[in-house]
């Protein structure tokens, strides 16, 4: 019986590790969403702070709807995570006494997600376990560097906790297993409430849990508000580029920093933040035109929104080609001191010959064509800044925080001369 | 010091003027007589035209012998349909290869380096879809695919990162679609050639100085024919338009790259000798770029 349990398991782990790895065909790869929404903590979590329910949304109904028939059946026969902390943890063959005093600490936390995303800010959605998993599998693309391998942090972390202190964390830590526990609790009480005689240690125990309920609900919802309100007045100002479709105040809360989209990008523009969007947005997304993994030098392609197809959480919203080429991300900015036109007095115009929007002006400077950026236009996609030519690169795309979007159209063809 | 007589003086003036004044007649009857050909196919039908001007360059067996690498290098740069002008027309592409299979060509391969994502630029370009059942070979070269050249004719550039494919080929078909363009002002066949070499070559040729890096690079990678799409031309906005558009429903066909292009330039009223890379380009002894020195034939297909 165990062993048929863990080949499922282990059949399990490896679906979700490869949709993870995006090591499957291009056509299966916005599957990749599926393992992290299946947690209602970053699925409803991500939909309830940006009141944008869709259809993914049900994707977060099995695991509410099964702890009513079997309790914490996922989290001991279905979770990935669960399988490879409960392995690990076998290695560890003294038996922990102190974590058993540990308070089941993951309850009081998925609380305070649900509440605070209630009040638009919810804190601690990077401690779900499918996030952290899929956030070690997405740090597993070339080149692997820090900075991309960043988003497996969390995993690893898990893993050491694991083997100091086996089985801590899915015990008495996780969220998602907290989740699972006060549902299952909440089963039990209905069952219990349609039975004639009550025994007066249920009762008991029922008070306590529905208190606790109301503490972490009202804790998470304070914090919540308190945070947004933090925020919102402290994100604008940044220079760093959000992937399109990002939602802007709550971005560092709403983004599990599952990895998604940076694994999901075809040109390798999206990696994990060390710093740039705040400490609070540690492994958030940015855009970078210029890194390593921009291998082919490419840019945020006008008809690609693969990026915004992925996110579990609400974080960047599913844009439509159409949405998606009108949304400027960024602002290019250009160094007039840099540019081999303004500068030296070459011939070059890459970045016009390359900007998808016609976003850049033409001016004549001593006889020679200069470029020059119009506002109106740019969307930031970072045509220009990949393909400039001058040493340093004169033409910088900014991030435009919040995202705006531009209504002028995307060029079609002007009218066409009649053959004479 | 030997007095100089004025009637000597008047004398030697004289006949050393009538010498001058004859011997540049003789050097303009000599400029005279055309030492390029530049065959110019007009009509509809893509493919039509293509045999026709080959025909008139000596058929196809000029250029391509049984068993051959051939290597075509069309412009497609850009995730544009046919109809924008930015990339060449997928019909010219496919008669070309179809006629390279049939002269018993060993292998036909189209190495790109596109501007856009080449996935999308390969498909939406029509040009993917053109060569689906020919046995030609469409890709944008990887880092392993380039080998560095030196150039040594080069007056700036003294090497570049050149598609294996290129290096190895016996028939070399440089196929650009004539447009404008925002850098080099017009975007012909020498130009053409930024779109096979590598990304870093591309930025440095920018940086120290584009006319002359691709006048440099054509003493270096002769094509063995020369075929610019002028069915449809990007007056304005190129290299990637949407722009103006004007239709000449030509085809432009040399072993002169320097001569193509002049000729080319000339659709968009352009003095071929004012683009810096057809001048450059003919100093370097590359070919003729002087429209009096061109002899062009006109085809009607």
């Amino acid at each position: 019986m165990l062993i048929r349990r863990n080949h499922i398991r282990l059949v399990l782990l490896i679906v979700f590790a490869l949709l993870a790895l995006g090591r499957v065909p291009e056509a299966w790869k916005p599957w990749c969403v599926l393992l992290p929404s299946l947690s209602p903590l970053l699925n409803l979590g991500g939909a309830m702070a940006t009141y944008t329910f869709g259809a993914s949304a049900l994707l977060a109904l099995p695991l509410l709807l099964l702890p009513f028939f079997k309790g914490r059946f996922f989290c001991w026969r279905l979770c990935p995570m669960g399988f490879v902390l409960e392995t690990v943890s076998r290695l560890n063959k003294r038996n922990v006494r102190l974590v058993r005093k540990v308070p089941f600490i993951g309850k009081g936390v998925a609380l305070v997600i649900l509440a605070s995303a209630l009040a638009g800010y919810p804190v601690l959605l990077w401690t779900d376990p499918l996030s952290l998993f899929t956030g070690f599998f997405a740090a597993w693309r070339e080149p692997l560097t820090w900075v991309t391998g960043a988003t497996a942090f969390g995993f690893v972390l898990l893993l050491l906790v694991s083997l100091v202190a086996p089985n801590l964390w899915c015990h008495w830590l996780c969220p998602l297993g907290g989740l699972q526990e006060l549902l299952t609790q909440l089963a039990n009480k209905l069952r219990a409430a349609r039975r004639p005689v009550q025994s007066p240690v249920i009762h008991a125990e029922n008070v306590r849990v529905g208190r606790r309920v109301f503490l972490g609900f009202a804790l998470g919802g304070a914090v919540g508000l308190a945070y947004g309100n933090i925020k919102s007045a402290a994100a604008k100002a940044a220079a760093f580029i959000r992937p399109p479709g990002a939602t802007d105040t709550n971005f560092n809360a709403l983004c599990s920093r599952c990895g998604n989209c940076m694994k999901t990008c075809p040109y390798g523009l999206i990696v994990p933040d060390l710093g740039a969007s705040g400490v609070d947005g540690l492994l958030t997304p940015v855009v970078k035109f210029r890194s390593q993994n921009n291998a082919q030098e490419s840019f945020c392609f006008q008809k690609c929104t693969a990026c915004t197809q992925v996110c579990p959480s609400s974080a960047l919203r599913p844009l439509k080609t159409e949405e998606k080429q009108q949304t400027a991300i960024g602002l290019a900015h250009l160094e007039k001191k840099d540019c081999i036109a303004w500068e030296k007095g070459e011939v070059c115009m890459v970045c016009q010959a390359f900007c998808p929007y016609q976003a850049i002006i033409e001016l004549n400077h001593k006889k020679v064509k200069c470029p020059s950026v119009d506002e109106e236009k740019c969307r930031g996609c970072g045509a220009c800044e990949s393909q400039c030519p001058s040493l340093p690169v004169a033409i910088v795309v900014k991030g435009r925080n919040p995202q705006v979007s531009l209504t002028a159209p995307p060029p079609t063809p002007s009218a066409q001369h009649v053959k004479s | 010091m030997p007095s100089v007589k004025r009637r000597s003086f008047l004398k030697t003036t004289v006949s050393m003027a009538a010498v001058s004044a004859l011997s540049s007649v003789r050097l303009c009857a000599e400029e005279a007589a055309p030492i390029s050909t530049v065959v110019v196919v007009h009509g509809k039908n893509i493919s039509r035209m293509l045999e026709a001007g080959v025909a008139k360059l000596g058929g196809w067996d000029a250029f391509i012998k049984p068993g051959m690498k051939v290597v075509i290098k069309p412009n497609i740069a850009w995730n544009s349909a046919p109809a924008q002008g930015g990339n060449t027309h997928p019909e010219l592409v496919k008669a070309c290869v179809l006629a390279a299979e049939a002269k018993g060509a060993a292998s036909i391969s189209l190495p790109e380096n596109t501007c856009h994502p080449e996935q999308e630029t390969f498909k939406t370009s029509g040009i993917e879809a053109a060569l689906k059942g020919t046995k030609a070979k469409l890709y944008r070269p990887a880092k392993g695919d380039y080998q560095k050249v030196g150039i040594p004719k080069g007056k700036i550039l003294k090497s570049a990162s050149v598609p294996k494919d290129i290096l190895a080929c016996g028939c070399l078909i440089n196929m650009p679609v004539a447009k404008s363009h925002s850098g080099a002002t017009l975007s012909l066949s020498m130009k053409n050639w930024m779109g096979s070499i590598s990304n870093e070559d591309r930025r440095s040729w920018h940086r120290d100085g584009l006319h002359q890096c691709i006048a440099d690079f054509s003493t270096f990678l002769k094509p063995s024919l020369v075929i610019i799409d002028a069915t449809r031309i990007l007056l304005t906005k190129g290299p990637q338009g949407p722009g103006e558009q004007a239709f000449p429903d030509e085809l432009i066909l040399s072993t002169d790259p320097v001569a193509a292009d002049a000729y080319a330039a000339t659709l968009f009223k352009e003095e071929p000798l004012n683009i810096g890379y057809i001048k450059s380009a003919q100093e370097l002894g590359v070919g003729c770029g002087d429209l009096n020195k061109i002899k062009i034939e006109r085809v009607e297909a």
